[in-house]
């Protein structure tokens, strides 16, 4: 058989299909889901980090006109609550008590949003406060006091030791310690999140829309939480502006607006306002480490020992909590590119009366890059070494994959070494070195940070949940056109373009004849939907095998229908031929028709119609992709301003599908890793009271705060289906290290390091002033 | 206080439209629920973002920081206003050559300060354009294939 | 985040606002809305009535007479920024407005509003401070001028009275020269502190703002010549304000911009 496939589409800078509705305004989300009689949702939210709730008076909020219903825990009693893996949950509305603000307690079903914030005022609730719980040291030693009575602070506990690592340790020639801080943020999606919900008229059924990356994981939520059967519910998710890992969890809100479409029978809506998406949306990298690193002489690095800490904000996100992910993978990864053989690990997750943490983009990785280049640049600047050559030193080689790291995860084959010479090229290190020189002594102080990062792609779990695998649904329609249909959920990646470069080149159709469906449990095949960077290796996987499969079938129609050896059958361009005989060939629409319409001539042993189903595990639980990022950055030592001025990355996710959309996740992820690096915090005050409520207090990165990104590509395949790496996630890794990489190599002459994440003006001062 | 009505009279996208609204509905909200126009989108109500982003009288406004009132007798162009009847603007088209977008959220807002820039300025350098976009936050591309597109849409005009 | 409901009333005249804001107490009146509208819509502020003035011409003027760059109230940040008269009258006043938030927000926020609103990080406040300008008040019982420094009271707090409305801004054309810097996380932020300088002749003065809870004006009798001596002075100066102790870091940034605007001053005309 002519197997052999001459990919047109795959690796092309194709331009995307999701665009023009999104250009012209008439793309749909989630607020523009609007139904006649559709009602709005406002919460009344705790005002306390710790409180208990003494009595809760609704009755003026119901009597107000326009509002139609409100909502405490008695209307409401849902636990969201993961009792496999936590002795805690949270209430989808507050039972008795509060544990951080922001936290919701009322909810108030009214004609509209003005109306619902006017009622919410009205709603009076006694409370006595308790004092808060807010250190994350304080916390895991059970200081002030248990956030939650019946459970321990420390709620994830775990220690890993390679054998051989005290000896290893204790033999080594130098030692240093450091301490790492990342301080909270969180993803804030352009859109905010929303759900609304109603009875579908025609079936009864419970239709939920989601502004969410796992459809099929919010259908599964929604009926244990509410205990309704699956083939009861039906999620769809409309256009999603942005996600991020934020949006894979199922929230307390989206349980209520269920709840209230079932009880009220009316459609329901709530969009989160942006003091809503601050104060609920999960937080992320509020981490602390305590490291020690032991190296020789040259500056190989010999054994890593490490307290990981994280502060897991007042329950588990539900299903699983951001704590728990950030550390128990950092401990697994915290190696990174490098070959250090010996690592000891301890974790200790804590419940506190903050927000809860869950994924945003990179979950562990942004947090264990810094720790894992803020500690080779230690040791470099302990040994007087280049921070490059030190980096050589350590680098796995190339003859040593399949490698086990220190923590026993298996690397797939990379380009560790290679992308970051390609870098250094790109940045060009030698004369970056003789600038920085020139410069130091105009009172100038410019630096480069390297970050050679790697990422675990396509893991048998990640917060988009525990399916390994991903589904792909084809059918070519009787017009000899083509629906696809997957189970992700995308939010800009642009999977509708990609999912159907992999389709044209399989089923050799254009892509102009191919639609991809997402996002509606009622035409998508399971699936674990978007997150962990798994939509291109494992999405990607399912579109392959599946595309195969109706490939395979394609051949057989053709050859039965021309008369010819299924080997000698070439698809391409909408037709299929024999191969050198372009003349004898027919139309994919004939074999199609035949399919459907013509059904006698279908031939024997083939099914009628044009439609399957193929789904794609892949054999490997991880696919390691991997790459380097080095930034220059201008410091003010004036004023405390960073810049970020010069941008250089080396990326190697496998294959590529499509190299434009790859080159704009890895500038999204660097933008996002500046703003991590030198502007965004969630700061709450000694009270318990988050600060930064507002897009002038949480800073995002503006236009002028990016620099222009040099990026190149390097391709070694993987070993699963097309050779395809994820990437989402791998520029948000190595992004914030590079950058505080950059800034110590800045204020290398005042001596200090960073190690603090975001960098702030007032911090640079106080390296500058500590000289 | 009741909720009272007053009439206004809007010029959106060249179409004249007699409303009755409350006085604090804003514009952005009118805009989407009253009129439809649901390219207008909201992200932060705070007057940040830069996503509810109009025209007024050919100059960008946040329609999440006025009213819908204070609209009476001006002119407001939306991203539809800019959207040819068949196909994409120049600026749309070299949005889309560029992948100046992912998920779309902040485009429209980003599109209508971008055609404005060009409106005035049809050779904007690159620092002017990322200064006139300062005001649009952007979280997926990291605005460089935006800058790309918008310097690629120089001297093209709004099209059809 | 919606605002409460307020009665709304458009004023095409200043006597029509003025007669609004005094037969309704506790009305605020209603400009550019790029301060006030977000603290509506945090319900921050819930004013019972809005007195729009967008609608009053008189307020929109800007012109250099009689030795003062006057502007109306309703000029927008944008047209400050763009007027030729003003660059050539009073060029650091220019400079300042350039740096006042993003294009959008300086399209639609006034003078008026920014000087009402009183943010101590803003950079129009401290430059009526720095400037010896003053703010023309008019209410039912008539009209007032006040100095920048006495209508600047506190954080967020000014002279202004209930009923008050704001009609202009005067700024006196004057032969210093004057710089101005500040500290800004991002472009078209509030500032984290921020700095103009006058140089008249050999004395002068320093405004700081964003340091305490209004611009902060500090007379200089001799600018020293020696930049060693002239942080001196600046560290002097400045750490006789009242600066919050968790913002104590800012202090080191003061003397840093002020000695920029000092440079930039020296750059001046």
């Amino acid at each position: 058989m002519a197997e052999v496939l001459r990919p047109q589409m795959m690796g092309a800078r194709v331009s995307r299909l999701e665009d023009p509705r999104l250009l012209s305004g008439q793309a749909r989300f989630l607020d523009d889901i609007q139904v006649p009689g559709m009602l709005e949702v406002a919460f009344v939210r705790s005002p306390h980090a710790a409180a208990k709730i003494l009595s809760v008076d609704v009755e003026a909020a119901r009597h107000l006109p326009g509002v139609y219903a409100v909502m405490t825990h008695q209307e409401c009693p849902v636990m969201l609550w993961n009792k496999e893996s936590y002795k805690v949950g949270q209430p989808a509305l507050a039972d008795g008590e509060v544990a951080f603000v922001g936290q919701p307690v009322v909810a108030v079903i009214a004609e509209n949003r003005y109306i619902a914030e006017d009622a919410a005022e009205l709603i009076r609730v006694e409370y006595q406060a308790i004092t808060p719980v807010l250190d994350m040291r304080d916390a895991i030693q059970e200081k002030p006091r248990r956030v939650h009575e019946h459970a321990e602070n420390v709620f994830f506990k775990k220690s890993r030791q390679t054998p051989g690592f005290d000896e290893a340790f204790a033999a080594a020639s130098h030692h240093l310690t450091a301490s790492f801080r990342t301080n909270r943020q969180t993803a804030v999606t352009m859109e905010p999140r929303g759900t609304a919900a109603m009875l579908d008229a025609a079936s009864g059924r419970l239709t939920v829309y989601a502004s969410t990356q796992s459809p099929h994981r919010m259908r599964e939520d929604i009926c244990n939480l509410l205990d309704i059967p699956e083939h009861l519910v039906r999620i769809i998710v409309p256009e999603v502006g942005g996600g991020f890992g934020m949006k894979a969890a199922c929230y307390p809100e989206d349980v209520v607006v269920a709840q209230a479409a079932l009880r009220y029978r009316k459609p329901v809506k709530w969009i989160s306002d942006r003091l809503e998406s601050l104060e609920s949306d999960v937080h992320a990298r509020d981490d602390i480490h305590d490291v020690e690193v032991a190296f020789d002489d040259d500056g190989k690095i010999i054994a890593i020992k490490d307290h990981l800490m994280a502060d897991g904000g007042a329950y588990p996100a539900y299903p699983w909590s951001g704590a728990e992910g950030e550390t128990g993978l950092a401990a697994r990864v915290l190696t990174g590119p490098y070959d250090i053989p010996y690592l000891a690990t301890d974790i200790d997750c804590t419940y506190s009366n903050k927000t809860p943490l869950g994924s945003y983009r990179g979950v562990w990785g942004p947090i264990a890059s810094f720790i894992q280049e803020g500690l080779v640049d230690r040791v470099a600047r302990h040994l007087n070494l280049d921070p490059a050559d030190v980096r050589r030193r350590n680098m796995i080689r190339k003859e040593q994959f399949p490698y086990r790291n220190a923590a026993r995860m298996i690397y797939d084959e990379g380009s560790y070494l290679e992308s970051m010479e390609e870098a250094l090229k790109l940045i060009g290190y030698e004369d970056f070195r003789k600038r920085q020189a020139v410069l130091r002594q105009q009172g100038r102080y410019v630096g480069v940070g390297i970050s050679v990062f790697v990422e675990p792609t396509a893991m048998a779990s990640s917060e988009a949940g525990e399916v390994g695998y991903e589904s792909c649904t084809i059918r070519i329609e009787p017009s000899g056109r083509v629906t696809a249909a997957f189970g992700l959920g995308p939010s800009g990646q642009g999977h509708e373009t990609t999912m159907a470069q992999l389709l044209a080149d399989q089923l050799g159709v254009p892509l102009a004849d191919i639609v991809v469906l997402h996002g509606d449990t009622d035409s998508a095949p399971y699936g674990g939907g978007t997150g962990g960077s798994r939509s291109g290796p494992i999405g990607g996987g399912a579109a392959l095998v599946a595309g195969r499969q109706m490939r395979e079938r394609l051949i057989k129609y053709a050859a039965h229908l021309l008369e010819a050896g299924e080997d000698d059958i070439e698809l391409g361009d909408g037709k299929a031929w024999v191969a050198g005989v372009p003349d004898r060939s027919l139309t994919i629409r004939t074999i199609a028709q035949t399919a459907y319409m013509d059904v006698s001539k279908i031939p024997e042993g083939l099914p009628i119609g044009l439609e399957i189903t193929g789904r794609y595990l892949p054999k490997r639980p991880v696919t390691f992709s991997n790459g380097t990022h080095i930034a220059e950055v201008e410091v003010d030592v004036h004023t405390g301003v960073v810049k970020v001025t010069r941008y250089a990355v080396a990326n190697d996710c496998g294959r590529v599908i499509n190299p434009t959309i790859v080159e704009g996740q890895i500038h999204g992820g660097v933008a996002q890793g500046i703003g991590a690096a030198v502007l965004e915090a969630l700061r709450y005050d000694e009270d318990g009271q988050l600060v930064t409520t507002s897009l002038l207090d949480y800073l995002l990165p503006e236009s002028t705060d990016v620099p222009r990104i040099d990026v190149h590509h390097i391709e070694t395949p993987s070993e699963g289906e097309g050779g395809i790496k994820g990437m989402a996630e791998g520029s948000l890794i190595a992004a914030p290290a590079a950058v505080a990489c950059a800034i110590s190599d800045a204020l290398a002459p005042f001596g200090g390091m960073v190690d603090t994440l975001p960098v702030t003006p007032d911090m640079v001062l106080k390296m500058v002033q500590d000289r | 206080m009741a909720d009272e009505r007053v009439e206004v009279v809007l010029q959106v996208n060249g179409r004249e439209h007699r409303l009755e609204v409350s006085p604090r509905w804003t514009l952005s909200d009118v805009l989407r629920h009253q009129l439809g126009l649901i390219g207008t989108h909201v992200g932060c109500e705070q007057g940040v973002c830069g996503a509810c982003t109009v025209l007024l009288d050919g100059e960008p406004v946040r329609s999440c920081l006025m009213f819908a009132v204070q609209a009476q007798g001006q002119h407001i162009t939306t991203v539809e206003g800019i959207t040819p009847e068949n196909g994409l603007s120049p600026l749309q088209e070299a949005f889309r050559a560029h992948h100046a977008l992912q998920c779309g959220y902040c485009t429209p807002g980003m599109l209508l300060t971008a055609q404005a820039l060009l409106d005035r300025d049809p050779n904007p350098s690159e620092e002017t354009i990322r200064e006139a976009l300062t005001g649009n936050l952007c979280r997926c591309t990291g605005y460089q294939f935006i800058v790309d597109a918008v310097l690629a849409a120089r001297g093209q005009g709004r099209g059809a | 985040m919606k605002p409460a409901a307020f009665k709304y009333f458009r004023a095409s005249t200043t006597e029509e606002a003025l007669q609004h804001l005094e037969a309704h107490p506790g009305s605020k009146v209603l400009a550019g809305g790029q301060s006030l509208v977000p603290l509506m819509n945090f319900r921050l502020s819930r004013p019972e009535v809005l007195v729009d003035i967008n609608g009053v011409d008189e307020l929109n003027r800007l012109s250099v007479e009689g030795g003062e760059v006057r502007i109306g109230a309703l000029v927008r940040h944008q047209q400050l920024a763009e007027s030729v008269d003003v660059a050539r009258a009073v060029p650091v006043l220019s400079t300042a407005a350039q740096h006042i938030g993003h294009w959008a927000i300086r399209n639609r926020g006034t003078i008026g509003g920014s000087v009402a609103h009183a943010d101590p990080a803003s950079e129009l406040p401290a430059a009526l401070v720095a400037l010896n300008g003053s703010v023309v008040l008019r209410s039912a019982a008539g009209e007032r001028r006040l100095p920048a420094d006495e209508f600047f009271q506190g954080f967020f707090n000014t002279a202004l009275q209930d009923g008050d409305l704001i009609v202009e801004l005067r700024i006196p054309v004057s032969k210093s020269r004057f710089g101005f810097s500040e500290v800004v996380r991002r472009p078209g932020d509030f500032a984290l502190v921020g700095a103009y300088i006058e140089r008249a002749g050999s004395s002068g003065a320093v405004t700081w703002f964003g340091l305490s809870g209004r611009p902060e004006r500090l007379p200089v009798d001799a600018w020293p010549q020696g930049e060693s001596d002239r942080r001196a002075l600046l560290e002097r100066l400045v750490g006789a304000l009242p600066v919050d102790e968790s913002e104590d870091y800012k202090r080191a940034m003061a003397v840093n911009v002020a000695e920029r605007a000092y440079h930039q001053a020296e750059g001046e005309k």
